[in-house]
């Protein structure tokens, strides 16, 4: 059978069970636009960790009152490690002026005196720093009588890669549940126009169609439907972003440091021709039984 | 039309010599077309359906296949076009035994066969074109044959000028005619008609038979069930009848052997119960 052929009996069929493949179109987007929004979930939790997880940071919190003479001994031996790029000290007021410079708050906590934020070394590390080696210079700093508390990050980060873990596993178990939900759909809806076209399809083979020959259109309608109802999650899923993108930037962002993204192009293109492949799946399926004339 | 792979031989392919009015094969003339040889199937196996059925069917032949409702003339055609596959025995198509073809090999038989059912079997929401076309687009022929080939088909069952409209607007007797257009549009070899006439009344019965006989004038077998007495008493065809699972009767030249005579016969012999001489023909 030529592709010409294949269209227009695909094309006929999909205007004669309009009705019936746009709901199924709509049940299904219904379904991409789960699987998409976890996705978009997912995809911006990778960043925040990757963001936070190449963070070289180390924050040296000192002690209220701490001599100016330990502060710049203990900041010449951290100066001299290896790991280290970078030393800068701020005092309880550059602290202040930092956080308010930083931060979208009320003229309240403006009023804050200096003294509420304590005076740091904030260190950066090489990016190629590991874990352990950090830790380890964490301790080592926190030995000194001047020093209140190390923050090192590394505690967030690896709550985060957890956090991110089980994201990971929830998009792949909703995936699953969508794939099957929507050979479920896709295949009952052409079980249903299969049904209101049996005789059709009877009619072909007793003509001497083969199975291909008959199967074709349907295949092409599933596999259509599917991909329209991958699409249509895709636009809905990218009118929600850009309507909220603004708000997130101003408040998330914020607070982990990184722009909300959308899905990379390769995630879009795979979601919607993994739509339009599980619908030809799902027609082929439930077209077995029909083929038995 | 689309080219085959004569060095297949899982599949039988259309047989282009067995189109009516071409003879490539000399040979192949004169074979029979059809050959059935003790052919058994059950549907429970206690009571099977055909039992010992031996039959053979010439090249160019109309035959009338008679016999009471559920003595297994559809069952006969059905294993014909492979609907069912038989228990025992082997049914000859031009030499191949279908009985024993695969799956895959089924369509590529039935392209060599046009079947036309008592209800007529065809798509409604389809136009009259659409429903006839569907056989030739089935063999991927180009749309430019396909049109010419259509529309001289249906000139030639009476339907001329009428492939735009939706099928589901015809009568019955209009709606039997697209079926038969359908049937012959590919050339088949052979016609198979299971009661074409059952839901026609009797003027379009009649109507119906001569464009069958038409179609058999230009050398396409057919072979046609019906229990219609009244029919197949006014055509001298050659007739035969299934009871019982049997061909309980059959004669050639009717001509010289009238249709009632073997309505009457068979009769006789259902009364009494007996089935003295199963005839292979």
């Amino acid at each position: 059978m030529d592709m010409k052929q294949l269209i227009t009996r695909a094309r006929r069929g999909l205007r004669e069970e309009m009705r019936l493949y746009l709901v199924a179109v709509s049940s299904l987007a219904v379904a991409f636009l789960c699987l998409g929004g976890a996705l978009l979930a997912l995809t911006n939790l990778s960043a925040v960790a990757r963001a936070w997880g190449q963070s070289s940071r180390m924050t040296v919190y000192l002690r209220d009152g701490a001599e100016a003479e330990d502060v710049a001994q203990l900041r010449a031996l951290v100066e001299g490690l290896a790991e280290v790029r970078a030393v800068e000290h701020l005092s309880s007021e550059d602290a202040r002026a930092q956080f308010l410079e930083h931060s979208d708050v009320e003229a309240g906590l403006a009023a804050l005196p200096a003294e509420v934020f304590p005076a740091s070394l904030e260190i950066t590390l090489a990016q190629d720093t590991g874990a352990p080696r950090a830790a380890r210079i964490a301790e080592r700093i926190a030995q000194f009588r001047s020093v209140s508390d190390v923050e090192t990050y590394r505690g967030w980060f690896s709550r985060l890669e957890s956090l991110l873990q089980a994201g990971r596993a929830i998009a792949g178990a909703l995936a699953l549940l969508v794939a099957l939900c929507v050979l479920a759909v896709i295949g009952n809806t052409i079980r249903l126009a299969v049904a209101r076209r049996r005789e059709e399809i009877e009619v072909m083979k007793l003509c001497g169609a083969t199975d291909e020959f008959v199967r074709g259109p349907f295949v092409l309608e599933g596999s259509f439907q599917g991909f329209m109802s991958a699409l249509l999650a895709v636009l809905l899923l990218m009118g929600g972003f850009l309507l909220v993108r603004d708000e997130l930037d101003a408040t998330v962002a914020a607070l982990t440091g990184v722009r909300a993204a959308f899905l990379h192009p390769a995630a879009l293109v795979g979601l919607t021709l993994g739509g339009a492949a599980v619908g030809a799946i799902g027609s082929a399926l439930s077209l077995r039984r029909y083929m038995a004339v | 039309m689309r080219s085959f792979d004569p060095d297949d031989s899982n599949v039988v392919r259309p047989f282009p010599f067995f189109r009516a009015g071409v003879r490539a094969d000399p040979s192949a003339a004169n074979r029979p077309i059809l050959v059935l040889e003790d052919v058994y199937k059950y549907f429970r196996a206690d009571k099977p359906t055909l039992r010992g059925l031996n039959l053979t069917v010439e090249r160019g032949e109309f035959l009338f296949v008679t016999g009471p409702s559920g003595a297994g003339k559809s069952t006969l055609l059905q294993l014909i076009y492979r609907k069912h596959t038989v228990e025992e025995g082997r049914i000859l198509f031009c030499g191949r035994d279908i009985a024993r073809l695969t799956s895959k090999s089924i369509p590529y038989l039935r392209r060599n066969l046009g079947v036309v059912f008592q209800d007529f079997k065809v798509v409604q929401h389809w136009t009259v074109f659409e429903n006839v076309a569907i056989a030739l687009e089935i063999l991927d022929m180009p749309q430019r044959l396909v049109r010419s080939r259509v529309v001289e088909t249906l000139e030639r069952v009476g339907l001329g000028g009428r492939g735009g409209d939706r099928t589901s607007n015809l009568s019955g007797g209009e709606q039997q005619r697209v079926a038969v257009a359908r049937a012959i549009v590919t050339e088949p070899a052979l016609i198979l008609a299971d009661e074409p006439t059952g839901n026609l009344d009797p003027h379009l019965a009649i109507d119906i038979l001569t464009l069958f006989e038409e179609v058999n004038e230009t050398g396409t077998t057919v072979i046609f069930a019906t229990h219609d007495h009244s029919l197949i008493s006014k055509r001298d065809h050659r007739i035969i009848s299934i009871e019982d699972g049997r061909v309980s009767e059959a004669r050639r030249g009717l001509r010289s052997w009238s249709a009632r005579d073997i309505i009457s016969a068979a009769d006789t012999k259902r009364g009494s119960g007996v089935h003295k001489h199963p005839v292979a023909v």
